[in-house]
């Protein structure tokens, strides 16, 4: 069953258009959108939750209509743009007090868990907190009202290799729960390990939306590469010494 | 909407918005324009709203379950709740001074505004301002607040000025008056005033809800 349907997503800029963006996330999968900086990831994922306005195309989640199930929708899904980075000052205890008011699905016992799994210090606040640890805080808060769809923006960037480690891991526990989870980033070695599927968008276009295994091997029949670096800079690698000389 | 109402009291309002409710003792002071307790009330308000920006307050309140026009009602519902108890504590101080106070030496031969009924209504006139330019304003960009709050400035400004000067026109001194005699009078111009500030911060309102629906965040 698919959790998230996105079909001909655009959304026009000024300088920048993201061209009908197609893919679906099945239950219980972890799927990666991957592309260079600038390339539409976070307007993408933006768009599906209705954060930016898209300018067309359709977005199923769980079967709603986003934008016209929006708040149902929410009570499903838990979105982060990678670490938290609001209210800084206000302690942990705090700012879960207020989110919990919001969710009729709020589970107490799953809060206390992740927590203590995530080794959480209420008392401390997002200030006090490092990066990855601020991911924690953010997943423990979608998690804790039983989020079945995880939306993340760059989860990984700015963390170190052991906390990426550990993050990754997590993703894989949450997916063997049934959650899934789709992911944007430009590290493309965090896909090799817990990815199943990918989602490559290039210049607001769609390269490719499929399982991984199936990307890595139609690609390396094609000679592109053989690891999903390489394929990605056979795909995007631009001449920087013509562009330098123009 | 009461949870986020909460969440603003909780989380997103600074605590100057509350102590700058002390402003509203300028009341009492002699030989003093007033009306800038008022202003000071307002500016108590601004940094809550600057205190929610700078703690990504319009991210967070997205990402959860409510109507965005929800969230654009409980910042209007704030303010107001914050610019009415400013209100309130000035239109019992007012009463103060047009009575037990009345005789009071430091408030003899007063040049400037007396309170009355009619500085209740300008109070409430410089509220409408705030609420039509600076939150108003605000929510044009939901994150832009030098602005809006510059135009707030200048148009409080002319209204401390037009208040101050109008009673120095002779057909308009029953605006400062305190003999009691045209208590009715002003208090007609205050009802004016009230049914302004809830027209004005109702249009704000309705205009917010339209900008806030329609901006990519």
């Amino acid at each position: 069953m698919a959790v998230l349907e996105v079909k001909g997503l655009s959304k026009q800029y000024p300088e920048f258009l993201l061209d009908g963006i197609s893919f679906s996330l099945e239950e219980g999968r972890i799927m990666g959108l991957i592309g260079r900086n600038g390339a539409g990831k976070t307007t993408t994922l933006k768009s599906i939750f209705n954060i930016v306005h898209k300018s067309g195309g359709e977005i199923k989640i769980f079967g709603f209509d986003m934008p016209g199930d929006e708040q149902k929708i929410k009570t499903l899904i838990g979105y982060t743009g990678g670490a938290i980075n609001y209210y800084q000052r206000k302690k942990l205890k705090d700012i879960a007090a207020v989110t919990r008011r919001f969710y009729t699905n709020w589970d107490d016992d799953a809060y206390r868990r992740y927590l203590d799994a995530f080794s959480l210090n209420e008392e401390k606040t997002p200030l006090q907190l490092s990066e990855g640890m601020r991911v924690k805080f953010s997943l423990t808060l979608a998690l804790s009202h039983n989020a079945k769809l995880l939306i993340l923006d760059e989860p990984t960037s700015g963390l170190d290799p052991v906390s990426r480690a550990e993050l990754l891991d997590t993703f894989t526990y949450l997916k063997g729960k049934g959650v899934s989870i789709l992911f944007s980033t430009h590290i493309t070695s965090d896909l090799e390990k817990c990815a199943d599927d990918i989602t490559y968008i290039a210049k607001g276009s769609l390269i490719a939306s499929m399982p991984l295994e199936r990307f890595l091997c139609e690609n390396r029949a094609a000679g592109h590469g053989d690891t999903l670096e390489e394929i990605m800079v056979h795909y995007e690698k631009e001449d920087i010494n013509e562009k330098l000389a123009d | 909407m009461k949870n986020l109402l909460i969440k603003e009291l909780k989380l997103a309002s600074s605590p100057l918005s509350y102590i700058f409710l002390i402003a509203a003792l300028m009341t009492l002071l002699p030989g003093y324009p007033i009306l800038m307790g008022a202003f000071f009330i307002c500016f108590g308000i601004f940094h809550s709203f600057q205190n929610a920006r700078e703690s990504n307050d319009v991210l967070y309140s997205l990402l959860l379950p409510v109507k965005k026009s929800d969230f654009v009602k409980t910042k209007f519902a704030f303010t107001c709740a914050v610019q009415l108890t400013g209100f309130a504590l000035c239109a019992v101080l007012t009463a103060l001074r047009m009575t037990a106070l009345s005789g009071a030496q430091a408030y003899k031969d007063n040049a400037l505004m007396n309170p009355s009924p009619v500085f209740l209504a300008f109070v409430l006139l410089l509220f409408s301002a705030f609420n039509l330019l600076f939150v108003g304003g605000f929510f044009k960009t939901a994150y832009k607040i030098g602005i809006p709050f510059l135009l707030f400035g200048i148009a409080a400004l002319v209204i401390v000025a037009v208040a101050e000067s109008l009673h120095f026109f002779s057909a308009l001194s029953f605006l400062n008056t305190t003999s009691g005699e045209k208590t009715g009078l002003q208090t007609v111009f205050l009802a004016l005033s009230a049914a302004a500030y809830c027209g004005i911060t109702y249009l704000s309102y309705r205009t917010s809800k339209k900008r806030f629906e329609l901006l990519d965040l």
